[in-house]
């Protein structure tokens, strides 16, 4: 194999980690602050998809618009979902939440079939990033390094929020000691609401700015759903540094081995998860919750 | 004997011979492939309903047990011998070698983690599955298995195999309702209330776990070996992650902690699905929403609310 091969495989693990990177914080933020597995994290991410091509359809508006909009139209039904159906089983077993979520992931891309049917669509890539440049010898499609950059600079901008607002602060405390957070006055099931619908948000953001590369599909959220978890699982849960090297741990192991060892390597990484949730089940670096 | 539990017994009789008569009095055959597959999901559910059920461990990976078992029966099936009971045996050998050994493992958590580890082994032989193109086919899947046979005579499709999946499904019952009863039933019923209270009282809870893990791959490699004789052949998605999905919905719809919750969940599944997908387009979203509102509202599931009308019923009487 050549070199020219292997870097350009790890350029599309890099582009994917990116995207991975913007589920997988959401889904280890939910997860960090109340013990939610959140299932239905795929079906939000797809639900971004659909809605930057309906609000392009029907309003004709331009995709750089779309894209802020979409996400804005999946945090309300996310929220909704959060009151409904998770808020009232808080004080049952986690796996309730996992079963609800799971259902409601069911659900999400039954209404979605049911709006826009089965089909596969492909947004084109909004101009002027159509174009491709040559990297590593080869045509590299240029919306793809602009989109991964986006996504790093929104995960960047998560990073930064969790680190030095207020509510930041809140949240990385009831993630510590949930009981003492509460004890001190801070409302950890207002606060739940509004992460699991920024994490819904999130998710929505990345499947509308994956729109143009990735197809858009009713299942398109579950592959991208497994592989959060297993970056979420690596970095520790609830480790939002942790779930960023995951992320692009599982998104280079997928492209670079995938190009030498086919499907093997996807075998390989969950056999590491699965070890690594055992034997460290605070993540690889230790830091994260216990699930 | 009560008179209630004799009146369960005549009930749960009448219900064998009901099924086992079906075939016989002009039921289209249709109907009849449909039930095979709702009794032979009815033994995985069963065998799902033993680890979420009595063990309290909710596994999202119970796909690896069915579709193991489909593989190396018919492999085993295709290469050697058609033979029923020596393909069910080499399943099993192979189920169970498995499940020992990772069950060994993913026992030592429970809860969330081990949801998501038994979806992560789920998920490896799924990939190998694919990967693995020598043995397994790839995504094209293992075709061309045979009709099974039994001592020698070779069994039909439709009716004769329709019975010997009826009489598996009603020896997993029995043996399961017998397992359930038993003080290894109490024990693991002990450590699904609490973990730490049972090993307080000397209970070895992951020896416990283990085996309860291993008798529930075992038998859902049963339902595996029936699936893979009645579809002549397997796919890797019969390895996936959504299967699991599926055959959780299909207990705890029925109804977790019953042995009768989910069979009735599994005929119900397999009914429902069909009926939806020929006149729905969206059966997943009608799906979800019964199976979110039965999660959130009856914990109990279908068997829950039956079971609750019987007893109503026999207190009414005295």
């Amino acid at each position: 194999m050549d070199l020219n091969f292997f870097l350009s495989s790890a350029l599309n693990g890099v582009v994917y980690g990116a995207f991975l990177l913007l589920t997988s914080l959401g889904l280890s933020l939910v997860f960090g602050l109340g013990r939610v597995v959140n299932f239905a994290h795929g079906a939000l991410y797809a639900l971004g998809g659909y809605a930057v091509i309906a609000i392009i359809n029907q309003t004709g508006a331009g995709y750089w618009t779309a894209l802020l909009l979409a996400p804005l139209a999946v945090v309300p039904i996310a929220i909704a979902i959060e009151r409904a159906t998770i808020h009232p089983i808080r004080n049952r077993s986690d796996v309730y939440t996992l079963l609800v979520t799971f259902g409601m992931s069911f659900m999400l891309i039954g209404a979605i079939e049911y709006v826009w049917g089965t089909g596969t669509t492909l947004l084109k890539p909004p101009a002027p990033f159509e174009g491709t440049v040559e990297i590593f010898g080869n045509q590299y499609p240029l919306y793809r390094l602009l989109a991964a950059g986006v996504s790093l600079a929104v995960s960047g901008g998560v990073f930064a929020f969790i680190q030095w607002t207020p509510i930041g602060l809140r949240i990385r405390a009831i993630t510590d000691d949930p009981g003492m957070a509460e004890a001190i006055g801070v409302n950890t099931k207002w606060l739940l609401t509004l992460v699991f619908g920024a994490a819904a948000g999130l998710a929505a953001f990345a499947g509308a700015l994956g729109a143009p590369i990735f197809a858009v599909h009713p299942e398109m959220g579950m592959g991208i759903l497994l592989d959060s978890f297993l970056a979420v699982i690596l970095g520790g849960l609830g480790n939002l540094p942790g779930s960023a090297v995951g992320a692009m741990v599982v998104a280079l192991t997928k492209s670079i081995g995938g190009g030498y060892i086919a499907d093997w390597s996807v075998a390989v990484l969950f056999a590491v998860v699965a070890i690594a949730l055992i034997f460290r089940p605070t993540g690889v670096f230790g830091r994260g919750r216990v699930a | 004997m009560t008179a209630r539990e004799t009146g369960t017994r005549l009930l749960l009789a009448a219900a064998i011979a009901l099924l086992a008569g079906l075939p016989f009095v002009g039921v289209p055959q249709f109907t009849i492939t449909l039930l095979t597959e709702a009794l032979i999901f009815a033994v995985w559910a069963m065998s799902l309903d033993l680890l979420v059920g009595y063990a309290g461990l909710v596994t999202f990976g119970h796909a690896a047990a069915f579709g193991l078992a489909s593989y190396a029966a018919g492999y085993f099936a295709r290469e050697v011998t058609a033979d029923f009971f020596v393909a069910l045996l080499v399943a099993e050998a192979v189920v169970g070698l498995v499940a020992l050994t990772t069950g060994f493992v993913v026992t030592r958590v429970s809860g969330v983690a081990f949801a998501i580890i038994s979806l992560c082994i789920a998920q490896v032989l799924f990939q190998v599955a694919v990967a693995w193109r020598s043995v397994t086919q790839g995504m094209d899947g293992l075709v061309g298995v045979p009709l099974p046979s039994i001592f020698g005579v070779t069994l039909g499709t439709g009716t004769p195999f329709y019975l010997l999946t009826l009489a598996c499904m009603v020896v997993t019952y029995l043996a399961l309702a017998r397992l359930v009863d038993s003080p290894f039933g109490r024990t693991l019923h002990a450590i699904r209330t609490s973990e730490d209270r049972a090993a307080a009282i000397g209970i070895n809870v992951r020896l416990h776990k283990w085996i309860a893990f291993v008798i529930s791959w075992a038998i859902a490699g049963l339902g595996g070996t029936l699936m893979v004789f009645m579809k002549a052949g397997t796919t890797p998605m019969s390895l996936h992650w959504a299967e699991s999905g599926n055959v959780l919905v299909m207990a705890i719809f029925g109804g977790i902690g019953t042995l009768l919750g989910p069979v009735v969940g599994a005929i119900s599944f397999v009914f429902l699905r069909d009926e939806f997908t020929t006149r729905f387009t969206a059966w997943q979203l009608a799906f979800g929403l019964v199976f979110v509102v039965v999660v959130l509202a009856f914990p109990a599931g279908l068997a829950g609310i039956f079971s609750r009308a019987w007893n109503a019923l026999w207190r009414a009487r005295s």
